[in-house]
């Protein structure tokens, strides 16, 4: 039961603002320092006080008991009062155990017992007295001076109201300080919330880094990097937005014109050629819509939160081009996968299917027909490669610098096949996303175009290596 | 053949059906959700051809509801999702078969066609592929009007081939298929099947695609190319 209450209040502290972290802490701190002087002054002010009376009433005893030894006189003799501050004081003055001399207020029995020396505390009519006594040197005259307790006390208070005042008087004023100092301080978190609150989504220029204290400038600086990544991404998105329209608008209008042509011409056989045309510029924007949406799904998803489970790569690879095989054998071009002891890698299996998909693809469009087609797993420096060569005509200097940009297509193309301009996108893509590099070559044994992209093997899954 | 076909675009639901009707079927054409349910348990139609996007009641729900109903009419779902999962989707929920649009007529066509043979039990049509014709009940073969002298095994082989024409088949398939029917066989003697056969026929009957499998073209030319 203690354990909800004590992290849901952890939980509040960690809500609380920083102010009230501020004040929380450096109020009481404040209180503490002040509780703490006033202690200090009252104990040192007693200290000094006690010191300095005791003093003056072992000086007074002294005093009197010389002069009553110089002077030898048998009158009794009572003080006069001189000073207010005298009620409080007392004294006698024994001769041969004979009282000769007191003050007004000193009782006529001794103030302390025979034969004491120095300071001792009395009770006496009911309050308490501090009695210091000394003997003459042959013991005949005894002389005892009493002070009240009380009146210590009432300096000490008079002292102590003396040194606190300041103290009180100032504690609120600090604490004040304090409050205007924590708000001031948090100004420029205040004025970074107002500027991005203001902002909306297309405003994506960096915030102001300069006049920043050392606290806040790492905060904005990230903040700063990742506005321009989203600004990036956006600009991307939109430019691909836009492109892909024109690409789309292009097919629409001669889908149109086609269609329009079937309907109006008076040649059958011209009106069948038209309505094929349809159909081709249909399955032109399929594969172009189809690609698209590959893309945005490529790009929609972050880096991947658990890395999939391993995935026999032979298998999927087959499974493609099992799927592309009806195209290669229309086309007449002879496409084949080279036998592999198993392996794995740890990507989603769709990614996979994208890239073997969109290299093969783009050897069998941009190769002749009659072309050859192999593909191959193989492994190189501990890492796992894809291999995808063809006997078509490669590809120039020039050619290889322009992959990847979007819609452009290969010069290659000719007639024969139309490809969207957006597979190589679709590749580098899939091998960013993970670590694979790409490298491209003629290839040696076709002499058309080799694509080598490498990834980073996983073991086998637990369950295929323990059988 | 009467068919039940569920589409709620205007367009390709009027396309489907006068191409469907074409092809020789009668089409009963619904728009949303509901209709297609109340008019499927009417169980009349020999096949249902299903938009997974459906207004009103969801074309899954629909199939979802049909199988619990333990209607046994075979469902050809269309679907505009290509992703894999989707696919899985549909056929564990009890569709026998899909097709991602954009669909081919013919190739929807034949497909319902199969599926309503399948239904019927009796998968034994007569097949012709251009100039190779095959009769599964009669275990005969024909090329270019010529009857073809096969081992059993060999025309097995052929039959699954002539059944998926237009379709790679990988070694895996075939042998599973084979399996299905009641055959043990090793990697090896498929191979050497496929080659008799192309030797027996003609190398274009078959075409090889080394490493991922085996084809059967849909128009088969009457001698070697």
């Amino acid at each position: 039961m203690m354990r909800p209450a004590l992290s849901h209040g952890l939980r509040r502290l960690k809500r609380l603002s920083i102010q009230s972290r501020l004040l929380l802490i450096g109020l009481p701190a404040l209180l503490a320092v002040a509780v703490a002087a006033m202690v200090w002054t009252w104990l040192e002010t007693r200290h000094e006080i006690n010191e300095l009376l005791d003093a003056h009433l072992a000086q007074a005893t002294a005093v009197v008991v010389a002069q009553a030894g110089v002077g030898h006189d048998d009158d009794f003799t009572t003080a006069p009062m001189l000073h207010r501050y005298q009620a409080r004081v007392a004294f006698q003055i024994w001769h041969h155990q004979e009282l000769v001399a007191r003050s007004a207020q000193a009782p006529a029995e001794p103030l302390a017992p025979w034969g004491t020396v120095g300071r001792s505390d009395r009770e006496l009519q009911g309050q308490s007295w501090l009695v210091f006594s000394a003997g003459g040197r042959d013991a005949d005259i005894w002389v005892h001076v009493a002070e009240r307790a009380s009146t210590r006390d009432e300096i000490l208070h008079a002292a102590l109201r003396g040194a606190m005042l300041p103290w009180l008087l100032a504690l609120p004023v600090l604490a004040l300080v304090l409050v205007v100092a924590v708000r001031q301080g948090l100004g420029p978190l205040r004025r970074l919330r107002e500027d991005l609150a203001t902002r909306d989504g297309e405003h994506l220029a960096p915030l102001p880094e300069t006049d920043l204290p050392t606290e806040l400038r790492p905060m904005v600086q990230a903040l700063n990097r990742l506005l321009a990544r989203v600004g990036q991404a956006l600009a991307q998105q939109r430019q691909l937005t836009a492109d892909a329209a024109h690409e789309l608008r292009t097919p629409l209008a001669a889908l149109r014109m086609q269609a329009q042509v079937a309907l109006t011409h008076p040649d059958p056989a011209q009106r069948a050629h038209s309505l094929q045309q349809v159909m081709d510029a249909c399955d032109r924007m399929t594969h172009l819509v189809q690609q698209m949406l590959s893309l945005a799904r490529l790009e929609a998803q972050g880096p991947a939160s658990a890395p999939p489970a391993p995935l026999e790569v032979q298998a999927v690879t087959r499974q493609v081009l099992a799927e592309l095989g009806p195209l290669a054998v229309a086309q007449q071009q002879s496409l084949s996968l080279q036998d592999q002891a198993p392996a794995w890698l740890a990507v989603p299996d769709w990614h996979l299917h994208m890239l073997v998909r969109n290299l093969v693809d783009n050897a069998m469009r941009y190769s002749p027909i009659g072309a050859q087609i192999e593909v191959a797993w193989h492994r190189m420096d501990g890492r796992l490669c894809l291999q995808v060569q063809d006997s078509g005509p490669g590809l120039s200097a020039d050619e290889q610098a322009q992959l990847g940009q979007r819609f452009r297509r290969g010069a290659h193309s000719g007639s024969r096949q139309q490809g969207s301009g957006l597979g190589w996108s679709i590749v580098q893509r899939v091998a960013q996303q993970h670590g694979a590099r790409i490298t491209l070559q003629r290839s040696p044994a076709l002499g058309g175009l080799q694509v080598q992209v490498c990834f980073a093997a996983a073991a086998p899954p637990q369950a295929d290596s323990a059988a | 053949m009467r068919i039940l076909l569920a589409e709620d675009d205007e367009a390709l639901g009027a396309a489907l059906r006068t191409g469907l009707t074409a092809q020789g079927f009668a089409v009963d054409w619904v728009r949303d959700g509901h209709a297609a349910l109340r008019e499927a348990q009417q169980a009349v139609h020999e096949a249902l051809v299903l938009d997974l996007v459906l207004p009103r009641l969801d074309g899954m729900q629909v199939l979802a509801r049909l199988r619990q109903q333990g209607l046994p009419t075979p469902v050809l779902v269309l679907t505009a999702r290509d992703a894999v999962p989707d696919r899985i989707a549909g056929l564990d929920a009890g569709a026998d078969d899909y097709l991602v649009k954009p669909v081919d007529l013919l190739e929807l066509a034949a497909r319902l066609r199969a599926l309503v043979r399948r239904a019927h039990g009796a998968p034994q049509a007569l097949l012709e592929l251009g100039a190779l014709r095959l009769d599964p009940a009669a275990r005969a073969v024909w090329l270019d009007g010529t009857p073809c002298e096969l081992s059993t095994r060999e025309f097995d082989l052929l039959h699954i081939l002539a059944l998926h024409a237009g379709r790679v088949l990988t070694r895996e398939q075939i042998e599973s298929h084979l399996y299905q029917w009641g055959q043990e066989v090793s990697s090896n003697s498929v191979e050497v099947h496929i080659s008799n056969l192309r030797r027996k026929l003609h190398s274009g009957v078959i075409a090889t695609l080394r490493g991922v499998g085996y084809m059967m073209p849909r128009q088969i030319a009457p001698s070697a190319p």
